[in-house]
């Protein structure tokens, strides 16, 4: 059983329109609001799946991709889950590096959960893992709003890498981002 | 000595090249910016090239006259999502830095590499931060700086800054066809 890290986050200032935005583990029990921002094109779009047109397809992804991440959090409001943010871990040379994804149910996006779903990533995951220097985020190109939440959370812009993915049947440029454990808690 | 340029060349490792071979790689400054041990004996470069060099997917010895002086690799990622994309890497002997052999051999191998793979797209190239040589030699090559990646990996148990270069396939071609200086 995935330890319960609950981290909760209050409405504290006057322009919150959102309250209770939590992350906590992901599981097959919610597969009917996963399904509500899987099988949205929209939430797709910048992603390297198809929209699921199934449940069984769902309920594959999250017992063999969502249950075993070293990292995977559903973004709850409400305990509800509109979306997951992750962080993948490397190990070897790679191991101070993880990769931050998130997603999120289009109905809630332009309100700045994503930012503060990062934000909270953040606090967390360099105690999490100490060993973790770097976490970085790519970024399709055109994926303006993705960028913003990442230059918004504080993560550094380090340019574009051409042709980085192949999305699709289509090469993508990718827009790298990072946030280094020091650049959140400089020493 | 001035090198004639046009007398280098790159063709596959032999075992015979093991002499020539422990002669670049088994100096300190040659192999501090690549993930290799500096080579203490023969039978570790007859092992290197048996087991490393001979198997790889594209790894070239850098010749002058027939005679290794060093490498230039091309690694292709593995996997159906990233077998579009490759990995460079190149070295010298140390006795020879300076001019323009590494230069030439990276162009040289990015040609070859592109015909001999035609579904790579994308090829990589990260050069540590302080390594200023080896910017200079695959910026002169024709990559393109894409960004610095601070603290990517570790190199030999340090953690690095990587500046990340590329050569796109389509770069290639407009180069081919006189689109780019």
């Amino acid at each position: 059983m995935e330890d319960t890290s609950v981290v909760q986050l209050h409405q504290n200032k006057p322009e919150d329109e959102c309250p209770n935005l939590s992350l906590r583990p992901l599981d097959v029990s919610d597969i009917d609001a996963f399904m509500v921002w899987a099988t949205d094109e929209k939430v797709a779009r910048f992603c390297t799946w198809e929209p699921y047109t199934n449940k069984e397809d769902g309920l594959s992804f999250i017992k063999n991709t969502v249950l075993p991440h070293p990292w995977l959090r559903a973004i709850c409001v409400d305990d509800r889950p509109i979306g997951a943010i992750s962080v993948t871990s490397n190990s070897g040379n790679d191991k101070c590096r993880g990769e931050l994804g998130y997603v999120l149910a289009s109905k809630y996006w332009g309100r700045g959960i994503a930012t503060r779903a990062v934000g909270m990533v953040v606090e967390t995951i360099f105690d999490e893992w100490p060993h973790l220097e770097r976490l970085e985020a790519l970024v399709d190109v055109e994926n303006l709003g993705s960028q913003r939440v990442l230059e918004k959370a504080g993560f550094q812009r380090e340019g574009v890498l051409r042709k980085y993915v192949v999305l699709k049947g289509r090469s993508r440029d990718r827009v790298m981002f990072s946030l280094l454990s020091t650049d959140h808690r400089p020493t | 000595m001035e090198i004639d340029l046009s007398k280098i060349s790159l063709r596959p490792f032999k075992l015979e090249d093991a002499d020539d071979f422990f002669l670049f790689a088994g100096d300190d400054q040659f192999t501090m910016n690549l993930r290799w041990k500096t080579l203490t004996s023969k039978q570790e470069a007859l092992d290197h090239i048996k087991d490393v060099c001979i198997p790889h997917p594209w790894r070239r010895s850098i010749c002058i006259d027939d005679r290794s002086i060093g490498f230039v690799s091309i690694f292709p990622f593995s996997g159906e999502e990233d077998k579009f994309k490759a990995n460079f890497g190149i070295g010298v002997a140390v006795k020879y830095w300076g001019q323009g052999i590494a230069t030439r051999a990276a162009k040289m191998a990015v040609s070859q590499f592109f015909v001999d793979f035609p579904e790579v797209v994308r090829l990589e190239a990260y050069v540590d931060v302080e390594n200023l040589g080896s910017q200079r030699v695959v910026e002169k090559a024709g990559f393109q700086k894409e960004g610095v990646l601070r603290k990517y990996a570790y190199v030999k148990g340090k953690l690095r800054d990587l500046v990340l270069y590329s050569f796109l396939s389509t770069d290639f071609q407009a180069e081919a066809e006189g689109c780019l200086p």
